[in-house]
């Protein structure tokens, strides 16, 4: 066994191309990772967050803050955007330097984790999680003169829950200790969540330093596309204005939005192949898209499934109403299903054959089933809307 | 006989095989075809199910060494974990070197990641095959293992086929996220004249093929009513020659008097189908009594005979107790074990669900409280409740003879089963010279 085996990607061979054309560019700007040059919407919490922390380093004391919102609200990226300015801050020294290091929640396999993570970008050295844990201790306890403060980042917070709280009590606990000049910015995704699942001295210590990201209205997502585009002409106003319109209505996600101009560009590199357009994304392309993306999966699924098992899904519907319940076994699903091959003058199937049919079902997960072994026994139940499946069926 | 051909084997090859597959000439017919020529692809996984003895190991095996194709046969018995198994399966392609490379509790890639390692160095000229027996075992293992197993040759990039053998339909196998879907191929009984063309294979060299022949029939006309398993026959078989033979060795009758022969054996077997089939009697007891000419076959005590066991004297009437609180209504207490009781008819005291015998639908639970009342209404002197009086109760329980039911209070409220049969407390009763059917509300 390879004992130092660490998986990698290949490097590549040829540098990354140019982009051709306008639509590959507008593609390569609105990707999700390309960082945008500034941050439009957001103006008010960068201001708060950038005053909080910048008036903890000037004080040379601590705190903590909360940060909460739904996905691709911004948090992280205005989080950044802020360490951004107040490093370049200190750089110019306005500001007295610091330490910013971040830590992700998601990336660890052990809430303990945290302590190794914290202490290895303090200091660069290696330790267990609880010898971790006592270095930090003590250092933020103790005083020592020419301190610099240190902002810690925590994203994906409720990912630190352990069941005595201990890392999530430290990490807020840290700041309010008189010599540790530490700021703790976390990030989570709900805004009760100090409620929820702390207990009171942890919440407590986390203190009442909360903001909260909205999601983003259609003006503002309409705002960030153009921001990102940045006067490269590729999509037509009205697209734009669909495309946020409906993301804004569903969730507000910045992040799909993006994807959403993405693939319109896409569809709209492709047609343009078949016949001359005008080059630009327009309003066909973009519900093109917005279809790919919203429509769901499952009434694709029964429109395209086999006979027999467009049939079986009817014989469930069938025994629900007879039953008067949502739950049927397979054995009784099966009699409808014997009954309705003969209405359709279709050669009945035998068990096994139903079986497979349904087992089949089941693993693309239209129907939820329980364990094979049980044989006709065992339970079918839908696992999408009776209406979805009736209107799948009714639609060919 | 129909010859088995193949392009890809050679003749002679093919002719043992077939010499010695008596009866499942089709289906080999079939594998051979699936198998296709040595160097070729054959399908992923192939999944052969039938009843038990109908020869589905035995084809395989044979086909697989006759023919000497790279192959591991796996019990899934005896792999009570996946290390051995894929041990097993890298011991029997690559040799002990590959086998000792997997690492102390191996995963599904470390097996994978050292198969194809391994198949690089060596690569298949011949398609492998690896024979799973008893693969209804594999359900129970990681949910991993029978959708891997099903697609191993995508996996290692191999000419390998995993062949699955099973007494289990494949619809009870399909895990619920779906899988690669094996070939099904079935493996039929044995009808009547199968069953005993292969029977008279085995005959006595001192006989002739006819005499055995008849005494086959006359077996399968006894056995085949019950029993279809070719192993079992054949062990019957084997038990009962020397029997059928006597006469003969007698010089009372000749071999083609069969009239004769079949009186001599037939209530033989008969006694052979109550003890030696049922296993109350072992084969080793049997052979003795067939040589022993004055006792009477089924005079010795089978197993099932040795159902008496000895008790202390208040652990009876406890047992007792509880099988009468377990087979009455608790409602008819007051009228078994009471003295001034009203009259009560049967008729008028029957509830609409308790028409149906208790003993037909098993013992019900019971409280503590209720097997000591009983027991000392049935006990006739003053016993005082001491605390030996409970150890009973709990050792009846570690004998099985009663059962705990409800695990959530120990001590306060016990509730108990009584789990023997009324045979055995028939014979209780008799020792302590209790008449328990007075007591039953069944047999009222």
């Amino acid at each position: 066994t390879p004992r130092h085996a660490t998986p990698s990607i290949p490097s590549r061979s040829l540098p990354a191309r140019q982009p051709g054309n306008v639509l590959e560019e507008a593609r390569i700007r609105l990707h999700v990772s390309s960082v945008p040059e500034s941050l439009p919407c957001r103006e008010q919490e960068f201001q708060d967050i950038y005053s909080f922390v910048e008036s903890k380093i000037i004080d040379g004391t601590g705190g903590c803050m909360y940060i909460s919102g739904v996905p691709g609200t911004g948090k992280t990226a205005t989080v950044h955007e802020v360490m951004r300015c107040l490093q370049h801050a200190a750089d110019v020294d306005e500001i007295p330097p610091f330490t910013f290091i971040e830590i992700n929640g998601m990336k660890m396999t052990d809430p303990h984790q945290a302590y190794v993570q914290i202490l290895q970008k303090l200091t660069g050295h290696k330790a267990t999680a609880d010898h971790a844990a006592s270095l930090l201790e003590k250092r933020f306890s103790n005083p020592a003169p020419r301190k610099e403060s240190t902002v810690l980042l925590v994203d994906e917070l409720d990912l630190l829950w352990t069941r005595k709280q201990n890392v999530m009590y430290n990490l807020f606990d840290w700041p309010t200790r008189r010599h540790a000049r530490l700021v703790v910015l976390t990030i989570a995704n709900t805004m009760d969540l100090p409620e929820r699942i702390m207990i009171n001295r942890v919440a407590s210590r986390l203190g009442l330093t909360r903001m909260s990201f909205q999601p983003y209205s259609f003006k503002q997502l309409q705002q960030i596309i153009m921001s990102r585009l940045n006067k490269v002409k590729a999509f037509e106003e009205d697209a734009l204005q669909l495309v946020s319109r409906k993301v804004a209505a569903l969730s507000g996600d910045a992040r799909r939005c993006l994807d959403i101009c993405r693939r319109a560009t896409e569809i709209c590199e492709h047609s343009a192949a078949e016949r001359s357009a005008t080059g630009l994304v327009g309003m066909s392309h973009v519900m093109e898209a917005l279809n790919e993306m919203f429509s769901s999966s499952y009434i694709t699924a029964v429109k395209c499934a086999s006979v027999h098992e467009q049939l079986f899904l009817r014989a469930v519907i069938a025994e629900f109403r007879r039953l008067g319940l949502e739950e049927a076994t397979f054995q009784q699903v099966f009699v409808q299903h014997q009954a309705l091959c003969r209405v359709e003058g279709l050669q009945p199937i035998g068990v096994s054959e139903g079986l497979a049919v349904c087992q089949r079902l089941g693993a693309c997960r239209l129907l939820l089933l329980e364990p094979s072994r049980l044989g006709v026994l065992q339970r079918v139940r839908l696992n999408v809307s009776q209406d979805d499946v009736l209107y799948a069926l009714k639609a060919d | 006989m129909a010859l088995l051909q193949h392009p890809g084997y050679e003749e002679e090859k093919l002719q043992r095989v077939a010499e010695q597959l008596p009866c499942r000439e089709v289906q080999a017919g079939t594998l051979l075809a699936l198998m296709g020529q040595p160097q070729q692809y054959s399908y992923p996984s192939i999944f052969i199910y039938g009843h038990r003895a109908s020869g589905k190991s035995h084809v395989m095996n044979v086909l697989l060494k006759e023919l000497e194709l790279p192959h591991a046969t796996v019990s899934c018995v005896e792999c009570v974990s996946v290390a051995l198994l894929f041990e097993q399966v890298l011991l029997s392609f690559f040799g002990c070197d590959a086998a000792s490379l997997l690492p102390r509790s191996p995963s599904l890639s470390d097996f994978v990641r050292i198969y194809r390692e391994q198949c690089s160095q060596s690569p298949a000229r011949q398609t492998r095959y690896i024979v799973m027996e008893k693969a209804e075992i594999l359900r129970d293992t990681d949910a991993n293992l029978l959708p891997a197993l099903l697609r191993l040759q995508e996996l290692v990039e191999d000419n390998v086929t995993v062949i699955l053998l099973s007494e289990i339909v494949w619809d009870t196998f399909r895990p619920n996220t779906g899988c690669f879907e094996p070939l099904l191929l079935n493996f039929p009984d044995y009808s009547k004249g199968e069953l005993q063309q292969i029977l008279s294979q085995d005959r006595h060299p001192s006989y002739s093929a006819e005499f055995y022949s008849s005494y086959i029939n006359i077996l399968l006309g006894v056995f085949y009513s019950v029993c279809r398993d070719l192993r079992e026959l054949r062990h019957l078989a084997a038990l009962n020659f020397s029997k059928f033979c006597e006469p003969l060795a007698d010089g009372k009758v000749k071999e083609t008097d069969t009239h004769k022969l079949w009186r001599n054996i037939e209530p033989h077997l008969k006694k052979a189908m109550q003890t030696v089939y049922l296993r109350e009697v072992s084969s080793l007891q049997w052979e003795q009594i067939q040589q022993m000419e004055e006792k009477e076959a089924g005079v010795l005590r089978g197993l099932s005979a040795h159902t008496h066991v000895e008790l202390p004297y208040y652990s009876k009437f406890l047992l007792i107790a509880a099988y009468l609180a377990s087979y009455n209504p608790a409602r008819t207490d007051k009228r078994f074990f009471l003295k001034h009781h009203g009259k009560i008819r049967k008729t008028n005291f029957l509830k609409k669900n308790e028409k149906t015998s208790n003993h037909l639908l098993g013992p019900k639970p019971f409280p503590l409280d209720r097997l000591l009342a009983i027991f000392y209404s049935v006990v006739d002197s003053r016993v005082a409740p001491t605390a030996s009086i409970f150890s009973q109760i709990s050792s009846l329980v570690t004998l099985q003879l009663l059962t705990q039911v409800s695990h959530d209070d120990q001590l306060d409220t016990p509730k108990y089963k009584c789990a023997v049969s009324l045979d055995f407390i028939c014979a209780i009763s008799r020792t302590v010279s209790f008449d328990i059917m007075k007591y039953l509300y069944d047999f009222l």
